[in-house]
């Protein structure tokens, strides 16, 4: 039942990536941008201009241009980037993995320290503790990022010296070799304990940076799942049958209340890859937030349509493994869909 | 599902891990050996199809070229030529090599390579060949033997030695077996070396525009007598945040930050103990270009309102901090060439209205609302237009700032219709000649290319201007760009700001830099790392 219900909803995403590609490609072309232009460079002559035109294809017409982009994005070949005349596809991996990092640390941090804080909070509801938590989950959501981390910065990079500023990793650690790009799961798996404990060293203000508002949306979330269920009846009837608390609240009361805090994560998962850009650019994070803030300001087309349909899909399979997760909580829900 | 007890010990083992990394991991500081550089990359690393300011750093670290700038003021010497000739007429030039340079592959560096190296600009066709298109095909540069070079210019063009140094010699015996479809290799070489320069890329460590690592080419023709501790690795890891860039050179992580430092870090670098801010003046112009197709800036009297309008000293001491110098003419007024009896326009709002009124009442629509463009991510772009919008309101002009990028504004600025109204921008020194900024800004064939946005069209200054290009000794050429300076000047197409002072943050033990405005002091084999 649920192969099928995966099958279902990847089919319906397609339409939808279609549709965010048009939409993306012609917003993208709709900006008065020559990237002729930009790629010839300092002091070029209109001549050459109008020669690097020709030989990119910018002279055809738009619909021919999206034809053959569609084509070959569909055979996962997002042509060359204008400027470092790589294949956009090899960059993305080469970056990929270190925004995947980042944001599953950042992630667990946010579930680690949000489910529990949020339970906390309902179980001391209009109690100080509960009164406090949602000060500090507002704030969480409102304190700017980029504050946050010249603050950490500030505090653990230079007061302390106990983290590093910034990177991936360390100048003189060398990297491990590549396997799956992660620096952090390379090093375990090539048993480089040093870079190991330096790459893990420079993920952690990232990561408490960017896990900021994701702690405090999930705080809000559970907190208000887990209310409304202690106020079902179910948990009124385990109380009288004699239930221990801890037991109630941790087996059945959160299993019932986390269908909100699940779809949030699912949110906030696609929301940290494609909202971690000044995280990245603050950190010197090598990941696909840099790599396109730089491909807007240098005009970069490609890597700008390949980075849109990433994040696309990303969010397609984020929403279809939310509703997984959904129907493994609660079989009921894939029956409904 | 997780129990408390699984989450307690998860929780554990973070915290212990957490624990570890931090007793481990001490501030990151550089490492003895390796130079930690915060400049910005190229967008590629051919220096054949990108020629800006960061590229600097490639082209004079990676590869060699016939001759190179070098000292402050800059001086063009004798580099992988040891010398050269040129005809009386002006048009053949030839250049003698020294003997026994080599590539980073090891093998020779010859007349022969100097040869396809000219022939791969000329075929690219991109920015380095913008100087030579006009006065160069690429049969009539030859070897007539292994150590000499001869070029024969379809004219005469006096700049011609000054721009030998835009290009980079290349190796052809590694780029060509990655050559497809007569693409000269560009693809390969934006990611790897082909140099024979002092260092040399690891192409393994590269990122585009993110990570770079370089180390130092033992056998570099030039030796390294004149530096017995050179670096021997260049670790390149650009900074897109000043606060994070500031930070890394306070707590000894990066040798030097980019040359854009904003005025308000320096007193806080120099304050510490462990970085120090270099400041040196650069031919750097400052520029509001002004679109003179476009009403009112078609109109002289329109212009001269504008021009008078922009408190220059306000903007260089108050928002600059005084790290800048005025220079009210199109190029800098340290050049030969340039005028020093010219004083060019001051901040004076009653003269302005003056011009003004003259403008409005030959027609000129001086009530429409005028944009000015920047480059939102530069701050003093920003901040030097907010300025002139305050400073235009006080005369009754109705100006709006808007946010920009380079790829835009370049983009934008090669047709008269749609370059901005105004745009804010500097001209760097990419060799030094007058043909650099004014031969380039506004002798009209230009027009389509960014630094002639201007569109500023006059018949004699053309002729001036082709005039000095064409005429080989300097004493001559300088006459002829004062006269067409103070023509320019007359008819205040754009207006000029500043001449730039560069600062930079650089770390103490950074020993035994020389400084060039040409590639802003960027060429590190002269530099050593005290203990």
């Amino acid at each position: 039942m649920i192969l099928g219900f995966v099958l279902r909803r990847c089919a319906l995403a397609i339409p939808s990536l279609l549709g965010l590609l048009i939409l993306v490609f012609v917003l993208i072309h709709a900006v008065p941008s020559d990237p002729a232009a930009i790629m010839a460079g300092d002091a070029a002559t209109p001549q050459q201009i109008e020669t690097l035109r020709h030989e990119y294809g910018f002279d055809q017409p738009l619909w021919r241009q999206f034809i053959t982009y569609a084509g070959k994005a569909v055979r996962l070949d997002f042509g060359e980037s204008a400027f470092s005349h790589r294949p956009v596809a090899l960059d993305i991996a080469q970056r990929l993995p270190a925004t995947l990092e980042l944001t599953f640390a950042a992630m667990l941090l946010s579930i680690l320290i949000g489910v529990p804080l949020g339970v906390f909070a309902a179980l001391r509801h209009d109690q100080w503790p509960d009164f406090f938590l949602r000060i500090v989950s507002v704030l969480g959501v409102a304190v700017a990022a980029f504050w946050v981390a010249i603050m950490l910065q500030l505090f653990f990079a230079m007061r302390l010296g106990w983290l590093p500023l910034r990177g991936e990793l360390s100048v003189g650690v060398a990297a491990p070799p590549a396997v799956t790009g992660s620096v952090l799961l390379d090093s375990l798996l090539s048993l480089r304990l040093d870079a190991f404990r330096d790459a893990f060293a420079h993920l952690i203000l990232p990561a408490v940076t960017l896990s900021l508002g994701g702690i405090a949306s999930i705080v809000r979330f559970t907190r208000a799942g887990v209310l409304d269920t202690l106020q079902q009846d179910f948990v009124t009837y385990e109380r009288a049958m004699g239930y221990r608390r801890q037991r109630l609240v941790w087996r059945y009361v959160l299993r019932n209340s986390v269908t909100a805090t699940v779809t949030q994560i699912g949110l906030l998962f696609g929301g940290m890859i494609a909202g971690g850009v000044v995280v990245e650019a603050i950190y010197d994070w090598p990941g696909i937030g840099s790599y396109t803030v730089n491909a807007i300001l240098t005009g970069d087309h490609q890597v700008m349509l390949a980075v849109t349909l990433l994040i696309g899909v990303v969010y397609a399979a984020l929403n279809i493994l939310t509703d997984v997760v959904h129907g493994l909580i609660d079989p009921r829900l894939v029956e409904q869909r | 599902m997780i129990t408390r007890r699984d989450f307690a010990a998860l929780a554990a083992a973070t915290t212990v891990a957490a624990t570890v990394a931090a007793r481990t991991i001490r501030a990151e500081a550089a490492v003895n050996s390796t130079f930690v550089s915060g400049w910005g990359l190229p967008t590629n690393l051919d220096p054949h199809q990108i020629f800006d300011v960061p590229m600097q750093t490639v082209m004079l670290n990676v590869y060699d070229n016939l001759y190179r700038y070098e000292n402050d003021p800059p001086q063009i010497v004798p580099w992988l030529a040891e010398s050269h000739t040129v005809s009386a007429d002006g048009l053949t030039w030839e250049f003698k090599l020294r003997p026994n340079i080599k590539f980073h592959d090891g093998s020779d560096l010859t007349a022969a390579d100097v040869v396809y190296s000219f022939h791969r600009v000329l075929g690219l066709h991109l920015a380095p060949a913008a100087a030579f298109l006009p006065i160069l095909k690429p049969e009539n540069v030859t070897a007539p033997d292994k150590l000499t070079v001869r070029f024969v210019l379809s004219k005469p063009y006096a700049p011609f030695f000054a721009a030998i140094p835009i290009v980079s010699i290349v190796n052809p015996r590694v780029i060509e077996p990655h050559a497809q479809n007569g693409d000269w290799g560009k693809s390969w070489l934006a990611s790897n070396d082909a140099g024979s320069g002092a260092y040399r890329i690891v192409p393994a460590t590269y990122r585009p525009l993110e990570l770079l690592d370089l180390e130092m080419f033992d056998t570099h023709f030039m030796g390294w007598e004149d530096n017995k501790s050179p670096v021997r690795k260049i670790a390149m890891r650009p900074t897109a945040e000043t606060s994070t860039r500031v930070l890394a050179l306070l707590n000894g992580s990066m040798d030097w930050t980019d040359t854009n430092l904003p005025p308000d870090q320096v007193e806080k670098i120099n304050a510490s103990k462990i970085a120090h801010v270099d400041r040196n003046t650069v031919m750097r112009t400052f520029i509001i270009r002004m679109n003179n197709t476009k009403p009112p800036f078609n109109n002289l009297n329109a212009r001269l309102a504008f021009a008078h309008c922009f408190d220059y000293m306000g903007f260089i001491n108050d928002i600059l901090g005084g790290y800048a110098t005025r220079d009210p003419l199109p190029m800098p007024d340290t050049l030969w060439g340039s005028p020093k009896d010219v004083k060019g326009y001051a901040y004076d709002t009653a003269k302005a209205k003056d011009y003004m009124a003259k403008a409005i009442a030959e027609g000129a629509p001086m009530k429409r609302p005028v944009e000015i463009h920047v480059q939102s991510e530069n701050d003093q772009s920003v901040q030097s237009a907010q300025l002139f919008q305050s400073n235009l309101a006080e005369i009754g002009i109705n100006a709006k700032v808007v946010g920009d990028t380079w790829s835009n504004l370049i983009s934008n600025a090669v047709k008269p219709e749609t370059a901005p109204d105004m745009w804010v921008h500097w001209v760097s020194t990419y060799f030094v000649d007058p043909e650099n900024w004014v031969g380039q800004m506004y002798d009209s064939q230009f027009h389509g290319t960014w630094k002639a946005s201007a569109y500023y069209k006059n018949a004699e200054v053309d002729a001036l201007l082709r005039q000095a290009r064409e005429t080989l000794k300097q004493e001559d050429r300088a006459p002829l760009y004062e006269k067409a300076i103070r023509q320019i000047v007359a008819d205040s197409p754009d207006i000029w700001v500043y001449n730039s002072m560069q600062l930079q943050g650089t770390n103490n033990r950074v020993q035994g830099r020389r400084f060039c405005t040409v590639g802003q002091g960027c060429e590190m084999r002269w530099i050593s790392l005290s203990a």
